[in-house]
C-alpha cells in the first residue's frame, strides 16, 4: 500500500515538473516580451498573460504540495495583481527579481532534491520579501529604477545585466503561450513505435521480394506459352516420342510451377499475418498515445480536495465517475487548470465549514461530484456539483459593477442565467476574503476561456443554500468511446459499451413472464426484457421474426440480450446477433437531423458502412413506453367477469405469440389456431366473445374461415377482426363482405387500438 | 510555338478577360443544376450545390419521417439524405431511379436530396422563369421559385434548407 502511494506521488511530480516548465516558459517569454521598448509602455496584455501563468503555476504547486514554488509563486502573483489592477505601474526595475524569481523557480522545479541548501533558503527569503514590497507599492522609491540598486542587497541581479541574457533568447518564444499544440510522449511510450516503424521494412522488403517471385513466375509462363506455339506449328510432323517428351515436359512444367505459386501463397499469406499484426499493433501503439482515460486526469484531484479540506477545517465527501472514458491527451491537458480552478472554488466558497452546515440542516460533511459522460454528438459532458452555499446573486452584482462590468441595461429585471453568468468574467469575485487558494476573481474567466477553446460550452446553475454546478460540455470530435456492435433484422446498430452491463445468450425457457411482461434473471435480480426492433419500431417487425423463429428447433435457438442501463435502471433488449466491441467514433447527425429518438449519433464503419449509434437512456424510455401501451389495463379492468375468450388464428408462430401475450397482457383469456381448419375445429370446440384472424394462411385463408364462421348457425354472432399485413382496398371489401367486423392492417398495427376495437366488439 | 498560334492565343486570352456583361450579360444569370424527379424535370440553384454524389449505400434510421432516406457516407462525413418525393408528396409515378444525391447546403444546414437522374447544370437568366401555373407541379408554392418555358421547374433551395418543418427533432 505504502509503496503503491509513493509511486503515484512520484508519477504525479513527475508530471507536475512538466506542467510547471510549461508555466515557466510562458513565463519567461513573458518576460522577454517586457523588456521591449514598444511594449513597456503598455503591457497590460502581457501582465494579465504572466499573471495567469504564475497563477496557474501556484495552483499546480499547491495540488502536488510543492511549498517551495507556492510560497515563491505568492508575492509574484501579488506584484502581478497590483500591475493588473494598476496600483502600481509596471517598470523595467521589476525585471530583475522577475528573472530572479524565474529562476529560482526553474532550479526548484528541476531540482530532484526537495531541500534547499541553507543560502538559498536565504536568498528564496530574500526575493520573497522584495516582491512583497513591490506588490504593495509602499516604497515609492522601488518603482524608481535609480534606487532599485540601493536596496542593500548583493544577490539581487541589476536589470542591466538580465538584458544581454534575454536577448540571446530566441525570438520565436514570443508565440503566444497559450497556443500548445504539441504534445509530451513519454520515451517509454515512443520507442515501441520506433520499433514498430522499423519493423515495417520487413514488410517492404517481403513485398518487395513477393512481387520478384511473381514476376518470375510470370516469365516462365510466357516462356511455355512461347514454347507452346511453337510446338502448334509443328504439331503435324511431331513423331510419337516427340509427343511424349512434350507431354512429359509440360507435366513437368506444371508440377514446377505449381510448387513455386503454392510457396508463394505461403509466404503471401506468412506477410499478411505480419503485416495485420503489425497494423495493428501500430495502431494500438498510436492510440495509446492519443488517448487516455479520464482517471489519469483527475487522480490527483481527491489528494488535493483532502489536502485543502483538511487546512480549512471542512469536512468533504469528493466522489467522481465516468473516469473510464479516454479521452484526448490534449483535450484533457487543457482541462486539467480549469477542474483545479472550479474544484478549490467548490471548496472555498461552496462548501461551508461543519458548524456552517449543521446550522443550515445540512449533514456537516459537504460533498462534490465530478461527473464525467459522453452525450450525444459526440460529446463529453462534465459536471462538477456540490451541494454548498450557492452562489450569492446579490454579491455577484455587486461585485461585477465593482469591476465595471454590468449587464445589459436594457434589461430592466435581469434573469437569474444572465447574473450567473457574471461569474465568468474576469475580476469578479464573490469572495469578501482573498485567500491564497481563489477569490481574486481570475479563475472563473480563465476557466472559461479554455472551455471555449476547446470549443466546448460552460455554464452554471445555482441555488441559494443548495448547491452549485457546473456543466461544461465538450465536442468529443478527439474523443472516442468504445461500443458494441449488435445486429437487429438487417439493421445494425452500435451501443456504447459504457451503458452494456453485459452481453448474455440465453435459452428461451430461461424467459419468464411476470404480471404479463417478459423478465430475465441476471445475478439474482429480475430485469425487463424487450425487443430491440420492437422497442426502435423497425419495419416488417413480425414477418422477420417468423424466419428466425422457424429456422430450426425453437429451443435449440439462443437469444442474444444486451443487458442496457442508464445507470438507474437495468434492462435487457433482446438482439438478433452481438457482433463485436471496437473502438468507434462517433459523429453527430447534424443539422437536420438535430435530434432523433433513440439515436444518439453515427459512425463509420471500417467497410465505410454508417452505423447508428443508439441512446441507451432514449432507448429505456422508449422500451418503457412501448410496454405501458401495451399493458393498458389498469388493475381494476382486468378483473374476472371482465374477461373475454379470444380465438387468435394466426399461422406465423411469432404473430401468435405476440398478439397471445398482448391479449393476455389486457386480461383477456386466449385460445391461439394455426390456421383457417384448425381455427374453425377449436371455435366450434368451445365459446368465444371475440375472433381473430390473419389473411394468409395455409389451407383455409382468413376471408374462407370468416366465411365460415358466418355461415355457422353456433358462431355467426361472434366478433370477428381480421388481421392482416394486406392493406389494399379490395381485402378490405372482401373481408368485409365475408362477414369480418374490423379489419386491421399489421402495418398500422397498435397494441393500443387493437385493444380499443377489442372493447367495442366484445 | 509558332507566330501565328501564339498571336492567336494571345487574342483569345483578351477576348476571354473581357468584361462578360458587355457580350451576353451572363453575369446575370443563375447556375442551376438540373435533375429529375419521377416524370418531371426540377432544378436547384448551384450556389447551394456542394455536390452530386452517385448513391451507393445507405444506412436508413428508425423512427424518423419517412422522407428521411437514411445516412450516407461522403468520403468519411456522414450525411442525411432526404426523398423529396416524400417530402413533397409527389407522387410516386413510375419506378425512379433514385441514384444520385444532390448535397445542398447553406449556412450550417446540409444534407442530400434523392434525384432519379441528374441531367446536367445550366444557366438561368431571371427573365426565363415565370410563375408556376397550377398544376404542373404538387409542390408547395413556397418551395418553388418558378417555371422555364422548357417546363423546368426551378426550387427554391435556400427555403427549403431555411425550413424548420424539415428538420428533426424528437422532443
Amino acid at each position: 500500500m505504502q509503496t503503491k502511494e509513493e509511486e503515484f506521488l512520484k508519477r504525479i511530480q513527475a508530471t507536475f515538473r512538466y506542467e510547471a516548465e510549461e508555466h515557466l516558459r510562458a513565463f519567461s517569454s513573458g518576460l522577454i516580451e517586457l523588456e521591449k521598448p514598444g511594449i513597456r509602455e503598455n503591457p497590460a496584455e502581457i501582465i494579465e498573460i504572466m499573471f495567469r501563468e504564475i497563477h496557474s503555476l501556484k495552483g499546480a504547486a499547491r495540488s502536488v504540495d510543492n511549498r517551495d514554488v507556492e510560497t515563491l509563486c505568492q508575492p509574484l502573483e501579488n506584484v502581478f495583481s497590483a500591475m493588473k489592477r494598476k496600483e502600481i505601474n509596471f517598470s523595467s526595475s521589476f525585471l530583475g527579481h522577475f528573472y530572479k524569481a524565474s529562476d529560482l523557480l526553474a532550479k526548484i522545479i528541476t531540482s530532484e532534491e526537495i531541500n534547499q541548501s541553507p543560502s538559498e533558503r536565504k536568498s528564496t527569503r530574500e526575493l520573497i520579501q522584495q516582491l512583497k514590497e513591490l506588490a504593495t507599492g509602499k516604497s515609492i522609491e522601488i518603482t524608481s529604477p535609480e534606487l532599485v540598486r540601493l536596496v542593500p542587497n548583493p544577490e539581487v541581479t541589476p536589470p542591466e545585466a538580465t538584458i544581454p541574457v534575454a536577448v540571446e533568447i530566441p525570438v520565436s518564444h514570443t508565440e503566444s503561450p497559450a497556443t500548445k499544440e504539441s504534445i509530451r510522449i513519454r520515451v517509454s511510450k515512443l520507442d515501441p513505435l520506433l520499433l514498430q516503424a522499423e519493423e515495417m521494412v520487413q514488410a517492404k522488403m517481403a513485398i518487395i521480394q513477393r512481387a520478384d517471385e511473381l514476376a518470375q513466375i510470370n516469365s516462365e509462363i510466357t516462356e511455355w506459352i512461347h514454347d507452346s506455339f511453337k510446338w502448334k506449328g509443328n504439331r503435324f510432323k511431331a513423331s510419337p516420342e516427340m509427343w511424349n517428351e512434350w507431354m512429359e515436359d509440360n507435366g513437368l512444367r506444371l508440377n514446377k510451377l505449381e510448387r513455386k505459386i503454392d510457396a508463394i501463397a505461403a509466404l503471401t499469406r506468412r506477410d499478411q499475418f505480419n503485416l495485420m499484426r503489425m497494423v495493428d499493433n501500430h495502431l494500438d501503439a498510436m492510440k495509446q498515445i492519443i488517448m487516455l482515460p479520464v482517471s489519469s486526469l483527475v487522480e490527483i484531484f481527491p489528494v488535493m480536495v483532502r489536502k485543502i479540506t483538511r487546512e480549512q477545517k471542512k469536512e468533504i465527501d469528493f466522489v467522481i465517475t465516468g473516469t473510464e472514458l479516454e479521452i484526448d491527451k490534449r483535450i484533457l491537458e487543457e482541462l486539467k487548470d480549469p477542474l483545479i480552478h472550479l474544484l478549490r472554488n467548490c471548496i472555498d466558497h461552496g462548501i461551508g465549514k461543519p458548524e456552517e452546515r449543521i446550522k443550515q440542516n445540512k449533514p456537516p460533511q459537504g460533498k462534490i461530484t465530478l461527473e464525467f459522460a459522453a452525450r450525444e454528438n459526440g460529446q463529453v459532458e462534465i459536471i462538477l456539483s456540490d451541494d454548498g452555499r450557492g452562489i450569492d446573486t446579490v454579491m455577484l452584482m455587486k461585485a461585477a459593477s465593482k469591476a465595471g462590468i454590468s449587464l445589459d441595461d436594457s434589461n430592466e429585471k435581469p434573469n437569474r442565467r444572465e447574473v450567473l453568468n457574471l461569474i465568468f468574467k474576469s475580476g469578479v469575485s464573490t469572495s469578501s476574503i482573498i485567500t491564497d487558494i481563489s477569490g481574486n476573481g481570475l479563475g472563473m474567466s480563465i476557466v472559461h476561456e479554455k472551455v471555449i477553446k476547446l470549443n466546448g460550452r460552460i455554464s452554471v446553475d445555482s441555488e441559494d443554500g443548495k448547491g452549485t454546478s457546473f456543466h461544461i460540455l465538450l465536442p468529443m470530435t478527439l474523443a472516442t468511446f468504445r461500443g458494441v456492435a449488435v445486429r437487429v433484422k438487417e439493421f445494425s446498430f452500435i451501443l456504447p459499451t459504457m451503458n452494456v452491463e453485459r452481453v448474455i445468450m440465453l435459452k428461451e425457457e430461461d424467459i419468464r413472464t411476470i404480471e404479463n411482461h417478459y423478465t430475465i434473471r441476471i445475478d439474482n435480480q429480475t430485469i425487463s426484457l424487450v425487443d430491440m426492433g420492437e422497442v426502435l419500431g423497425l419495419p416488417a417487425a413480425i414477418n422477420s421474426y417468423v424466419e428466425s423463429s422457424d429456422k430450426g428447433n425453437e429451443t435449440h435457438n439462443s437469444i442474444c440480450v444486451a443487458v442496457l442501463t442508464n445507470k438507474e435502471r437495468l434492462m435487457g433488449f433482446r438482439v438478433d446477433e452481438i457482433l463485436e466491441e471496437q473502438q468507434v467514433f462517433v459523429k453527430g447527425l447534424g443539422k437536420l437531423l438535430k435530434r432523433v429518438r433513440n439515436i444518439s449519433g453515427a459512425t463509420i464503419l471500417g467497410s465505410g458502412k454508417v452505423v447508428p449509434v443508439l441512446n441507451v437512456s432514449d432507448l429505456i424510455k422508449s422500451a418503457l413506453r412501448v410496454k405501458s401501451g401495451g399493458k393498458v389495463h389498469s388493475p381494476e379492468k382486468h378483473t374476472a367477469e371482465k374477461a373475454g375468450r379470444i380465438l387468435v388464428v394466426e399461422d406465423s408462430i411469432t404473430s401468435r405469440t405476440m398478439l397471445k401475450n398482448v391479449l393476455e397482457a389486457a386480461g383477456y383469456i386466449v385460445v391461439t389456431a394455426f390456421d383457417g381448419l384448425d381455427g374453425f375445429a377449436k371455435a366450434r370446440e368451445s365459446e368465444f366473445d371475440l375472433i381473430m384472424s390473419d389473411v394468409d394462411m395455409p389451407r383455409a385463408n382468413g376471408f374462407e374461415f370468416i366465411t365460415k364462421i358466418r355461415a355457422d348457425k353456433k358462431l355467426k354472432e361472434v366478433p370477428a377482426i381480421l388481421l392482416t399485413a394486406l392493406g389494399s382496398h379490395e381485402d378490405r371489401e372482401r373481408g368485409i363482405e365475408a362477414g369480418a367486423d374490423a379489419y386491421i392492417v399489421k402495418s398500422s398495427f397498435d397494441q393500443g387500438n387493437l385493444l380499443d376495437i377489442i372493447r367495442k366488439l366484445i | 510555338m509558332n507566330k501565328e498560334a501564339s498571336i492567336i492565343l494571345k487574342n483569345r486570352a483578351i477576348a476571354m478577360a473581357k468584361n462578360p456583361d458587355q457580350e451576353t450579360g451572363f453575369s446575370k444569370s443563375t447556375g442551376v443544376i438540373a435533375f429529375t424527379l419521377a416524370a418531371e424535370t426540377y432544378c436547384v440553384e448551384s450556389a447551394f450545390v456542394k455536390e452530386v454524389y452517385p448513391l451507393k449505400e445507405y444506412t436508413s434510421l428508425p423512427g424518423v419521417p419517412d422522407y428521411i432516406l437514411g445516412l450516407i457516407n461522403v468520403r468519411g462525413q456522414i450525411l442525411p439524405v432526404v426523398n423529396p418525393k416524400k417530402f413533397f408528396n409527389l407522387p410516386e409515378r413510375g419506378l425512379g431511379e433514385l441514384n444520385k444525391v444532390i448535397i445542398l447546403f447553406h449556412n450550417k444546414m446540409e444534407f442530400g436530396i434523392l434525384a432519379d437522374f441528374v441531367e446536367g447544370s445550366l444557366f438561368l437568366s431571371p427573365e426565363e422563369i415565370m410563375d408556376v401555373p397550377a398544376g404542373v407541379t404538387s409542390i408547395g408554392e413556397k418551395y418553388l421559385k418558378g417555371v422555364t418555358m422548357d417546363n423546368l421547374i426551378v426550387l427554391d433551395a435556400e427555403a427549403l434548407l431555411n425550413d424548420e418543418g424539415i428538420i428533426v427533432d424528437d422532443k
